[in-house]
């Protein structure tokens, strides 16, 4: 039921955002691919998802391998959130502080 | 507006950082040491703007970068602003080049603008708009002997700027750099005659320029009238380029 309500939300959330004017929420197939696909959502779409969600969740999308399975789709999200919200989210903005720039 | 500038208590980078306050933003300075230094920068900041805060934070250290920027996302919620303008010297012959001179230079001059920029993108990218103003050198366009490590860190720069505009530009954000020339500063003042005279004459308009000339350019990016100008360079150098 949870995740549900948060399916919702995600759909909402993704049509408000990203202002696709001619798409309903619920026309969002929860388990279909999110970006690349049907909706015609590409990876600069993805980062203001990213924002938003970290924003509305408390959580936190580190990097493109986390964001890749996290946005994988709707339903992928809903448990990614439901796995992370209010827990350890990390604050990883930079990366390894290595000298390794090659 | 919320500007942060970096390495922005001092020379070039406190006149950016005034300029933005007199164009009505509320402007954050960070600084790697002199904590003095940041101190003045606030008092002038506030004298101008009524408002004014210094940060302490290494660019080149993750940490430090997580820790300023967390600490404007608390105070303010957003960023408008960022000028990657940290940045040191340590000229050599390259044959002769320290290995820790090779990598101080890279890791604050391009690495601290990888760190700030990527901060500042989740700061900005919820806003639908933001300024990012990256200061280069002419070292990047012409190289200089005794600079390949400064150069190369500013020419990486200069490459990141454009790829970041073109990355960044349907968000509503724009990235920009300025590339000052010989500018009077506390660094020019200890400069030897001899090199002073060798500048002046490779310089068309025959004079350094003034920190506030470059902090004009940077303001004129960070205005709303540049917002059809992304990945573009500014030259301030009486023409050295």
């Amino acid at each position: 039921m949870e995740k549900e309500k948060l399916v919702d939300e995600l759909r909402n959330l993704i049509v408000t955002r990203l202002k696709l004017d001619d798409v309903k929420p619920e026309g969002i197939e929860p388990g279909a691919q999110l970006f690349g696909g049907g909706l015609g959502l590409d990876s600069i779409d993805a980062l203001e998802l990213v924002v938003a969600v970290e924003k509305n969740y408390g959580i936190r999308i580190p990097d493109e391998d986390v964001g890749k399975e996290a946005f994988a789709s709707v339903n992928a999200l809903a448990d990614y959130i439901a796995r992370h919200k209010g827990g350890t989210a990390t604050c990883d903005i930079g990366g390894p502080a290595s000298s390794d720039i090659g | 507006m919320i500007g942060l500038v970096t390495g922005g208590t001092k020379g070039i980078g406190l006149a950016i950082a005034l300029a933005l306050a007199k164009g009505g933003a509320n402007v954050y300075v960070n600084y790697s040491s002199d904590e003095e230094a940041g101190e003045r920068a606030v008092k002038e900041l506030e004298a101008v703007s009524g408002f004014g805060r210094a940060v302490k934070a290494d660019v080149s250290n993750p940490d430090d970068v997580a820790g300023m920027f967390q600490l404007i996302e608390k105070e303010q919620g957003r960023l408008d602003i960022l000028v990657n303008n940290a940045g040191l010297i340590k000229d050599g012959l390259l044959m002769l080049m320290k290995d820790a001179d090779w990598r101080k230079v890279i890791e604050v001059n391009l690495n601290g603008v990888y760190y700030c920029s990527k901060a500042a993108l989740r700061l900005m990218v919820g806003n639908r708009g933001g300024r990012i103003i990256n200061i280069i050198s002419p070292s990047a366009l012409l190289g200089r002997a005794g600079q390949c490590n400064y150069s190369a860190s500013k020419g990486g720069v200069l490459s990141f700027t454009k790829s970041l505009a073109r990355e960044v530009a349907r968000l509503g954000i724009t990235v920009n750099a300025v590339s000052p020339g010989v500018i009077e500063t506390g660094l020019t003042e200890g400069m030897p005659e001899v090199l002073k005279k060798e500048f002046l004459g490779m310089i068309p308009l025959g004079r350094f320029g003034a920190p506030e000339e470059v902090a004009w350019a940077v303001s004129f990016l960070s205005s709303e009238s540049a917002g059809y100008i992304t990945g573009e360079i500014i030259s301030v150098d009486g023409g050295l380029t």
